[in-house]
Formats: C-alpha cells, sequence, structure tokens
C-alpha cells in the first residue's frame, strides 16, 4: 500500500528501495577505483591545464603587484602602485577606449551579419551547404594569415583603393593610415573572421526551430516577419547567448591584427588594444610588473562582462 | 620564431662528438635572407671547429623586441646579430669583448655601455641617405640636388608642381621605425650638428626633447606633411611595401639607410637613382652615421669563449663583410677591408657621401639608432616612431611631439 502510494506520488524514482549504510558503503567501494580511474585519465589534461594556464594566471597577479623589469633588477613588491599608476596612464585608457570600441563593433555586427546569412543559407540545395564552408573558411584561417591578406587589400597601394582610383576616386581614404579610420578597418576585420563562426551557430539554432511551430503560426495568419519575431528568434536565445559571449571576448582579446597590420598605429595608440599595451609594455618598455597588472585587469574585466552578459542571455533564453 | 635546421657546414656535417650547438639569432629582410644567412653561417662555422650553429630567425625584423621575448622565458639565444644591447648590457645578460678581441675593428669603442663592447661595431651605416629619382627630378626642373634646407623645400615644391609626390616615407604593420629617417635627417642638422653629445646630456637631465633645437627638427618634418611633400598614405606601406613605392616611380625622393644602396644596384628600376645627404639650413655638410650593430654573445652562452670566437669569426670574415656589402650597402669598420672593386653605382656614390664626411669631419650620431651610452633608453625607439606618424599625420605639432617625447623618456628611465 505505501510503495503502492510512493509509487504514484514521486513516481519510479522513489520506487527505489531506501539505500542502508552497508549499501552506501558497498557503493562508494565501487566508486572509488571508477574515481582513480577517472583521475588517471583526467591527470595529463589537469597537470597541462595547471601548468599553462592557472600558474601563468597565479604568476601575472603575483607580478602585477611588484616592479619586475627583467633588465632593471631587483624585483621589489609596490603593492597596489601599478594599478593606481594605471588608472591615470592616458596611454591604458586609450587603449581600454579602443579596445571597447572594437568590442562593440564586431558584437553587434558580427551577430547581424551572421544572422542575416544564416537566415539566407538555411534551404536544403547543395549550393546553400557549398556557401555554410564559404562564409566558415576565415574561421579556420589564422589571424595572421587573415591580417597579411586584408592589408593586401587595405593599405593605400591596395586593391580596395586601386579600384576606388580606377572608378576616378582621386584621393581615396587611407584605411589604415588615417588614425581616424584605422581602428574601424581592423573591427572591420575582425568582423569578417568571425562573421563565418556566427553564421554557423545561428544556422544550428535555425534548424532546432521546430517545423510544426511554424506551420501553426503561418497557418495562425502570422506572416514572414511576425513569424520571425515570435518564433524563430525566441528560439534562437542560445545562439545568440554563445555568439555574443564569444564575439565579446574575442573582442576584448584583439591582438594578432593589430601587430601584423597597424603596431597599434598610425601614431601613439590609435588602433593599440589591451592585449596590444600588455605585450608593448611588457617586452618593448620592459615593464613586466606594470604589464601584468595591465593584463589583470584585462582579466577581470572580460570574465567580469562576460559572466553578466552570459547571465542576461541566459535568463532571456529561460524566460524566453 | 623560425626555427630552422642547422646550417649545411663542414663542422656540423662532420658531426663531431665535441661540437658545441650555439644558437643564434637572425632576421631577414628582402637583402638579407635566408639563403645569405646560411651561407655567411658556414662560413664562419668553417673557421671555428667545435660549435655547430643552430639558426634562429625573428618573426619580423625587430629582433630587439622579440630578443626581450626570448630573454623573459629564459631562452636567450647564445649568439644574436644586430640586436641593441641597451638593457640587456646594464642586465649583465651580455658577454663583454676584450680589447684585444676588437683590435681588427676601425671604432673598436663604438657603443660601449659603461667602457666595455658588448656588439661587434662592424659597420657603419649613414643614416639617412636622400636617393632620388633621376628622371623625376629632370621631369620637375631640377637641375642640382639640394644642398641647403630651403633648396630641398624649393625642390620639393617643383615635384609637388609636376604632379609627383616628393618624398616617400612608409612605416606600416610592424616596420613603424621605417618612418624614422627624415627625423634622424632634421636631428642630425639641427640638433646633433650643434651638440654632438646631445643624447648623454638628455639622460644627464641638461637638455630635453622640447628645447627649441628638437622642436625645430620635428617641425621641418610636420611642415614636410603638411605641405604635402611627405606623402602620408605611405603610412599603411611596410618597409619592403615603400622601398617598392620608390622603385615604382611612386615618389621622387627616398630618406632611407645606406644599407638601400646595394638593393638599388642589385635590383635596378626603370629609372636611375643618385643619392644626397640630408641638407641642413646653410648648406653646412652633416653625415649622421652608426657604427656598431654586429654581433653579440649572451653572458650565459654554452660556451661564452667559443661563442665569442665564432662572432668574431662572423664579423670579421672578408667573404661575410663582402656578402653583407654587396647584400645590404654597408660600410665594413674593418681595419683594412677593401669593398669589392664591382660595386655599383649607387652604392659607391653613399660611400662618397660618407667619405666625404669623414673628410670633413661632418659625421654625426644616427637619432634613434644609437648604441651605448649616447642610446636612447630601451623602448623610446620605438615610442618615437609610433609618434612620428602623429607628426606626418597632424595629430601632434611638433610642441606636442617634443612633450610626448619627455614624458616617455621619464616612463622609460623610472
Amino acid at each position: 500500500m505505501t510503495d503502492t502510494k510512493h509509487a504514484v506520488r514521486g513516481g519510479p524514482r522513489l520506487a527505489t528501495p531506501p539505500r542502508t549504510s552497508r549499501a552506501r558503503r558497498s557503493g562508494r567501494a565501487r566508486l572509488t577505483p571508477k574515481l582513480g580511474r577517472f583521475a588517471l585519465f583526467a591527470l595529463p589534461g589537469l597537470v597541462a591545464y595547471g601548468l599553462f594556464v592557472l600558474l601563468p594566471i597565479l604568476m601575472t597577479g603575483y607580478y602585477s603587484f611588484t616592479n619586475r623589469n627583467p633588465f632593471n633588477p631587483p624585483t621589489e613588491f609596490v603593492g597596489f602602485r601599478n594599478y593606481v599608476t594605471l588608472a591615470g596612464d592616458p596611454e591604458f585608457l586609450q587603449a581600454l577606449t579602443n579596445t571597447v570600441i572594437i568590442t562593440l563593433i564586431v558584437t553587434v555586427l558580427a551577430n547581424v551579419g551572421g544572422l542575416l546569412i544564416a537566415l539566407l543559407l538555411d534551404r536544403p540545395s547543395k549550393l546553400y551547404v557549398a556557401l555554410r564552408g564559404v562564409f566558415f573558411t576565415p574561421v579556420v584561417l589564422s589571424s595572421v594569415v587573415i591580417s597579411v591578406i586584408w592589408r593586401a587589400v587595405l593599405t593605400d597601394d591596395g586593391l580596395l583603393n586601386s579600384a576606388l582610383r580606377g572608378l576616378g576616386v582621386e584621393s581615396p581614404p587611407g584605411w589604415l593610415s588615417d588614425p581616424d579610420l584605422a581602428l574601424y578597418s581592423i573591427a572591420w576585420i575582425i568582423t569578417w573572421q568571425m562573421l563565418g563562426f556566427c553564421v554557423v551557430v545561428y544556422l544550428a539554432g535555425l534548424q532546432g526551430v521546430p517545423r510544426e511551430l511554424q506551420e501553426a503560426a503561418a497557418i495562425d495568419g502570422a506572416g514572414g516577419l511576425t513569424r520571425f519575431r515570435n518564433v524563430t528568434w525566441p528560439m534562437l536565445a542560445p545562439a545568440l547567448t554563445i555568439n555574443t559571449v564569444m564575439l565579446l571576448i574575442t573582442g576584448f582579446k584583439a591582438y594578432d591584427q593589430i601587430q601584423v597590420i597597424t603596431n597599434g598605429g598610425p601614431g601613439t595608440g590609435a588602433t593599440a588594444t589591451m592585449a596590444f599595451q600588455v605585450v608593448k609594455e611588457a617586452f618593448v618598455g620592459n615593464r613586466i610588473g606594470y604589464s601584468s597588472a595591465l593584463a589583470a585587469v584585462m582579466l577581470a574585466l572580460v570574465a567580469g562582462v562576460s559572466v553578466v552578459v552570459l547571465r542576461v542571455l541566459q535568463r532571456r533564453e529561460v524566460t524566453q | 620564431m623560425g626555427t630552422q635546421e642547422p646550417a649545411d657546414t663542414p663542422a656540423s656535417s662532420g658531426a663531431a662528438a665535441a661540437e658545441v650547438e650555439l644558437s643564434f639569432l637572425v632576421f631577414e629582410t628582402p637583402n638579407l635572407n635566408s639563403a645569405f644567412w646560411d651561407a655567411a653561417i658556414a662560413r664562419a662555422t668553417a673557421k671555428v671547429p667545435g660549435v655547430k650553429i643552430k639558426k634562429l630567425v625573428t618573426p619580423n625584423v625587430d629582433r630587439t623586441a622579440y630578443a626581450k621575448q626570448l630573454d623573459a622565458s629564459g631562452n636567450l639565444p647564445d649568439i644574436l646579430q644586430s640586436v641593441n644591447p641597451a638593457g640587456f648590457a646594464e642586465a649583465g645578460k651580455l658577454a663583454p669583448f676584450t680589447p684585444e678581441e676588437l683590435a681588427n675593428f676601425t671604432a673598436p669603442t663604438a657603443g660601449a655601455i659603461d667602457g666595455k663592447v658588448y656588439q661587434l661595431p662592424y659597420n657603419t651605416q649613414v643614416i639617412p641617405v636622400v636617393y632620388y629619382n633621376k628622371d623625376q627630378f629632370s621631369k620637375a626642373g631640377i637641375a642640382e640636388t639640394p644642398k641647403t634646407y630651403q633648396e630641398l623645400l624649393d625642390a620639393s615644391a617643383k615635384l609637388k608642381r609636376a604632379g609627383l609626390t616628393a618624398m616617400i616615407v612608409s612605416g606600416g604593420g610592424a616596420d613603424t621605425w621605417a618612418d624614422m629617417y627624415p627625423l634622424t635627417g632634421t636631428v642630425a642638422t639641427d640638433v646633433y650638428k650643434k651638440t654632438p653629445d646631445w643624447l648623454v646630456k638628455r639622460r644627464a637631465g641638461e637638455v630635453k626633447f622640447s628645447d627649441p633645437d628638437f622642436v625645430k627638427a620635428a617641425g621641418k618634418i610636420a611642415d614636410l606633411a603638411k605641405n604635402g611633400y611627405i606623402d602620408k598614405t605611405g603610412l599603411s606601406r611596410s618597409y619592403a611595401d615603400g622601398e617598392q613605392a620608390f622603385r615604382d616611380g611612386k615618389g621622387a625622393m627616398y630618406p632611407m639607410g645606406s644599407w638601400f644602396a646595394t638593393s638599388a644596384d642589385n635590383n635596378k628600376p626603370g629609372f636611375e637613382i643618385g643619392a644626397f645627404p640630408w641638407p641642413s639650413d646653410d648648406g653646412s655638410p652633416v653625415t649622421p652615421t652608426f657604427t656598431g650593430g654586429g654581433t653579440l654573445v649572451s653572458s650565459s652562452a654554452k660556451n661564452v669563449d667559443l661563442a665569442k670566437k665564432w662572432a668574431l669569426a662572423f664579423d670579421e670574415d672578408k667573404e661575410n663583410n663582402d656578402a653583407f656589402v654587396k647584400a645590404d650597402g654597408s660600410i665594413p669598420a674593418i681595419k683594412g677591408y677593401v669593398p669589392p672593386a664591382d660595386m655599383g653605382p649607387v652604392y659607391q656614390a653613399t660611400v662618397a657621401i660618407y667619405d666625404q664626411g669623414m673628410k670633413d669631419g661632418s659625421i654625426t650620431n644616427a637619432f634613434s639608432q644609437e648604441a651605448g651610452d649616447a642610446s636612447l633608453p630601451p623602448g623610446l625607439a620605438d615610442a618615437t616612431a609610433l609618434a612620428v606618424q602623429d607628426l606626418i599625420t597632424g595629430k601632434k605639432t611638433a610642441e606636442e611631439f617634443a612633450a610626448y617625447l619627455d614624458e616617455q623618456y621619464a616612463k622609460a628611465t623610472q
């Protein structure tokens, strides 16, 4: 009688007989060798993670409280001095501004562009399947290769300006030599590189939208735009979360393109980002301690913004 | 980093059991390509038994920044080519050469730091020489090369009126350093001519970048750009692209280091190239040069004595110097050295400028290229090259540029 009640109220889970302490002990005994085997398999990964990720992060944190300069020993503990200096350093503030601008542009443009292209490619034909591959190609290319290609396009003697001159534009813009334009050129290049990633994620999301929901909405008289707004877009919430977080991280750590294409210029800091500034302070200025403080701030910013955005977007996923 | 197989040398092919493998950091340019370094390494190795060289190649020409990265990870190569010793030497990371070891060099104390020489002073370079397109000068009606700064402005104005770009300056990508040469010229004529030890005084706090002489030198660059004589768009060109732009006739003058000479001779463009020194206000000669730039040895090399022996063999070898002369237009500073007789006309014109400078005593340092006690603190040459772009694009006035350099100097010497 009691068993039946439990079975009805709680379902099969409660039908399982309660475990005695002996059973728990024997379960633990069975689990221990399993855990040992898991640990054995996980160990190499954990060691690599500890050595190449955790340890450098901890060391960076430690150095950020020192005046470490390999060319000017000894290294001394300086407390929060590096962080205080950072707060008033115009080069850091410019790098922070540039990073935020790049991140915003990349996040918005790649999301919008990726979604539009995904909607266009969400068709069964072989041509569209092939086009998906074409759009994804920049994602698998090295950033350095992409930078070299885009430099050939955007320099003043490059393909774009040669074409513009051919069309009669006498003084085409200095895409990379004009300090007011160069940052936007860099943002565009990163957007272009990340577009394929967004397309693939949105395509996966689109293919998960139940056809019956679309059909039901259509039967109810919903037009294409209404169906997109009320059915497709809410179902794409997880894809938006993934893309936005990935794009934010990519924007915040932008470095390769700047190093190859502009070296932070033209001029003092026109395209310098936080990641670029970290490397410049460490390996040009030899200020390892100061550079570590910059890296620590960057890590905190990227982690903080990512967590907040992730929480907000995931809440949206739940409430949709 | 391009780690490559050890160069195929007699020593390495012999694979003797007692061989010491030493790493050697080099950099590649259009003039100094992979084949050049392999051949030069093989010649030096043949002279020093027991050494096997592992060639490392920097990812770009900024070998000093790369050496710092390697050092930070505890991997400073045993031997390094043309890395700026500033910072490394003071931190005890380089092995000094003794006066006896430097006996064959014509300027054995060049680039000394606290009286010690850490980098072999194997060659001299004139920086800048103004290379010019003779056809475009003729087309613009310029009969004589400019002797005074005003004549340079007049020539530039004539070129502009003829629809030609007066001056090519590059500096795009990682090659920001390539925009420095007009400023190196004006600092020589307006600052160093009057105060040859200006940077030593700057270190002592006796002068500042914001002093009138330096501001005047910077102002000349700002004016050249403002008047449209410097091609601002060139700032997106890499060093190699800048050189190519001059070859393609996209500008009449190309202020560049003397290393361009042999490149011009070896790969002749469709016009004749001439050369003249950067002109001073009154036309009196000023010849900015840099002597040094050779090989350095890490104090933690596997075998310091052997590494120094190899470095000396590398820098003193006649064939290596001939190769450097032919590939990179260097003017070797080795006693008794005579360049190959078949050198081309642009190299001859460049050497004539240097010889004239020696004859009339007009040799000065070349700003931002210096090594040793009279050099900029580590990192400041890079900051200056970036700030020059602000001068050229009009983002900074000469005064702001000078103030920025003072600020950066303070930061670099904290």
